[in-house]
C-alpha cells in the first residue's frame, strides 16, 4: 500500500537534513509513482529539510561539510521532480546575480548564499568568482535582477563593492536593485558607508536579509 | 636586546625587555606598495626572485619597523611546486592558484612531490639564505601552508569538503600528503637560516569545519609540524583565522609554541583556551589600514594591556595599508617597554 504524502515529504525533508542522498532520492520516486504533486514535494518536502540545514548551519551544528552534503541531496531529488512541475506551478522568481568580486577567488561563502537563496526561491544567476566589477552591473540589467549580491573574503578587494554601486548610480539605475554584501572583513557600518542595502554575516542570515530587501517587489507583483 | 633574540626569548617564554612585533609573512602579509615603491621592487616579480624577495621583506622591516623577515609573501609555494597552476597576481592581488593538480580527491598520482631545489620553493630558500647574510639582526619567519588549505589549493575545496563527511579516508591522506610536502619546504627554509616557523590554515577555520573535524583532521597535522621543527629546535606560530569559539577546547591541544588568533578574539579568551601558549596578535588589519596611526597605536597598547607576547596583525595586512600605521604599531611596542 502506498504511503501517506506526509511520510514521504518527511523523508524528502529527512534525506535533505540528514546528508541522505539516497533516502531523498528514493523518496521522490515514490512520490512521482504515487502521485503527489511535485511542486508539493519540492516545497513542502526537499525545501523544508535544506531550511532546516541551514537552520542548524546558523546554530554551528552543521559546517560547510555537512551543507554541501545536504545541497547536493537536495538537487538530486530536485532532478527527478523537477520534470513533473505544473505550468502553474512555476511562478515568476525574482532574479539575483551573485558573485565573488574582481581580485578575489575564495567562493565558498557565494556558493552557500547561492543555494540558500536558491532553495529560498530566487532564481540565480551566479558569475563565479574574480568577476570583473562591470560585469556585476551587465548582468543585472540583462536579466532584469533585483537583487544583486556581492561577496569578499579580502580587504583588498571590498572597496570594489563600493565601485559596483557607483557604476549603478552612474547610469541612472541604482533604484532598481537591491545590493546585498557579505564576507569575512564585511561588517554592517562598512555596508551603510558604501550605501549598499543590506548586509549579512553568515549564509543564512544572507536569506533572511534578502527576503527582507525583496519583500517591496514580491508585493509590487502580487 | 637585537629582534632575533627577543623573538626567540618570547616563543621560548624566557624573559625579555619588551614584546616583539612582528608580521610573520606567507598569509599573514607584510607587505605594502608604500614599501615597494621606494625600495624598486615590488610584486609580483618579488614572488618569484630571490634577491627581490629578500629585498622586499627586508625594507619592509627597515622602513615600516617591523621586527622580523618572513617568506614567501603568498601560500602557493607548495601547490605550484605539487602541480598546481599559479597566477602570480599583480601588485596589488596575492597569486593565487589557478588550475588545481588534481580533479578529484583519489588523483593522488598526478600530484608530483615538492622539490625545494627548484621553482619558486628555491627562490624562498634563495632568500632566506640572504636575508641570513644581510640581516642576520632579524628572524627571519618561514610561512608554510597550513594542511586543509594546501590540500584545497590542490584539488577543488568544495570536493574536499564534501569528503571530510563522505570521505574521510581519503580526505585525511590528502591531508597528511599535504602535509608531508608543507614539512619538506619547511625543513629546506629552516636549512637556509630560518628562525621559526609560521603556519597558517584559513580554509580550516572552526566556521567552516567545526570543532569536530578541526580536531580529526588538522590538529595531529599540525602538531605532526610543529613536533617535527621542534625537533630541529624552530618554534612555531600557528595562527588560526576566524573565530575560536567553534574550536572550543580543541586549541589547548595545539602544541606549537605560540597561537595567533583573528581580531574577533579577544586576548583574555585566547589565554584561557590556549592556556600556557605564548600568544599573538591581534590587530584588526582593516583598522590598521583604513584608520589613523592614533587609533593604530591604541590598538596595539590595548593588545599589550591584555598582555599579548607577541604583538602583530591579526591576519594579512592589505597592500594599500600606510607605512605610517604600521610605524604606528611598531611604536606602541617601544612605548611601552
Amino acid at each position: 500500500m502506498a504511503r501517506e504524502r506526509e511520510e514521504i515529504l518527511q523523508d524528502l525533508a529527512n534525506g535533505v537534513l540528514n546528508l541522505d542522498e539516497e533516502l531523498a532520492v528514493s523518496a521522490a520516486h515514490e512520490a512521482i509513482a504515487v502521485g503527489l504533486n511535485a511542486f508539493d514535494a519540492i516545497s513542502n518536502g526537499l525545501v523544508v529539510g535544506m531550511n532546516q540545514a541551514g537552520e542548524l548551519y546558523d546554530q554551528e551544528e552543521y559546517f560547510v561539510p555537512e551543507l554541501l552534503i545536504c545541497s547536493d541531496a537536495m538537487y538530486a531529488a530536485l532532478e527527478i521532480l523537477r520534470p513533473h512541475l505544473q505550468k502553474s506551478d512555476v511562478t515568476e522568481k525574482i532574479a539575483c546575480v551573485i558573485g565573488v568580486v574582481e581580485g578575489d577567488t575564495h567562493d565558498i561563502g557565494k556558493n552557500l548564499v547561492k543555494i540558500l537563496l536558491d532553495v529560498a526561491g530566487f532564481e540565480m544567476h551566479d558569475l563565479g568568482r574574480n568577476v570583473p566589477l562591470a560585469d556585476f552591473v551587465e548582468k543585472a540589467k540583462e536579466v532584469n535582477a533585483r537583487l544583486i549580491c556581492l561577496s569578499t573574503l579580502m580587504t583588498t578587494t571590498m572597496d570594489g563593492m563600493a565601485s559596483v554601486i557607483e557604476m549603478l548610480k552612474e547610469e541612472g539605475i541604482r533604484d532598481r536593485f537591491r545590493v546585498l554584501i557579505g564576507g569575512g572583513p564585511i561588517s554592517k557600518a562598512f555596508a551603510d558607508r558604501i550605501g549598499a542595502d543590506g548586509y549579512a554575516d553568515n549564509a543564512a542570515s544572507a536569506v533572511k536579509v534578502a527576503k527582507e530587501l525583496c519583500a517591496g517587489f514580491a508585493a509590487a507583483r502580487a | 636586546m637585537m629582534q632575533r633574540e627577543r623573538l626567540l626569548r618570547s616563543l621560548a617564554r624566557e624573559s625579555v625587555d619588551r614584546p616583539p612585533f612582528i608580521c610573520p609573512g606567507g598569509m599573514m602579509s607584510m607587505i605594502v606598495t608604500e614599501v615597494m615603491d621606494r625600495c624598486g621592487c615590488s610584486w609580483p616579480e618579488a614572488h618569484s626572485d630571490a634577491a627581490l624577495m629578500a629585498r622586499l621583506t627586508a625594507q619592509t622591516s627597515l622602513v615600516a619597523g617591523v621586527e622580523n623577515v618572513g617568506v614567501p609573501f603568498c601560500m602557493t609555494v607548495e601547490a605550484e611546486g605539487m602541480g598546481g597552476t599559479v597566477d602570480l597576481g599583480s601588485r596589488e592581488n596575492e597569486p593565487r592558484i589557478v588550475a588545481y593538480a588534481m580533479e578529484k580527491l583519489s588523483d593522488l598520482d598526478r600530484i608530483t612531490a615538492l622539490n625545494p631545489a627548484e621553482g619558486r620553493a628555491k627562490v624562498c630558500v634563495d632568500a632566506v639564505r640572504l636575508l641570513k647574510r644581510e640581516v642576520p639582526q632579524l628572524p627571519i619567519v618561514a610561512n608554510l601552508t597550513g594542511p586543509v588549505s594546501l590540500a584545497t589549493s590542490l584539488v577543488d575545496p568544495l570536493l574536499y569538503y564534501r569528503a571530510l563527511r563522505r570521505d574521510p579516508e581519503g580526505a585525511r591522506r590528502l591531508t597528511e600528503i599535504a602535509t608531508e610536502n608543507a614539512i619538506v619546504f619547511g625543513d629546506a627554509l629552516i636549512e637556509a637560516g630560518a628562525d621559526a616557523v609560521c603556519i597558517a590554515d584559513p580554509s580550516a577555520t572552526g566556521e567552516l569545519i567545526g570543532g569536530k573535524a578541526f580536531a580529526d583532521f588538522v590538529l595531529p597535522q599540525l602538531n605532526r609540524m610543529t613536533g617535527h621543527f621542534r625537533s630541529w629546535g624552530i618554534p612555531s606560530i600557528v595562527h588560526i583565522c576566524g573565530d575560536v569559539k567553534a574550536l572550543g577546547t580543541v586549541l589547548a591541544a595545539l602544541e606549537a609554541e605560540a597561537v595567533s588568533v583573528d581580531a574577533m578574539v579577544g586576548i583574555p579568551q585566547l589565554k584561557e583556551l590556549a592556556c600556557g601558549k605564548v600568544t599573538m596578535g591581534n590587530v584588526s588589519t582593516f583598522l590598521l589600514e583604513k584608520r589613523d596611526p592614533d587609533a593604530v597605536r591604541r590598538a596595539g597598547n590595548d593588545c599589550l594591556e591584555k598582555g599579548v607576547d607577541i604583538l602583530a596583525p591579526a591576519c594579512g595586512i592589505g597592500p594599500r595599508t600606510p607605512i605610517e600605521n604600521i610605524r604606528a604599531l611598531a611604536e606602541s611596542v617601544r612605548k611601552d617597554g
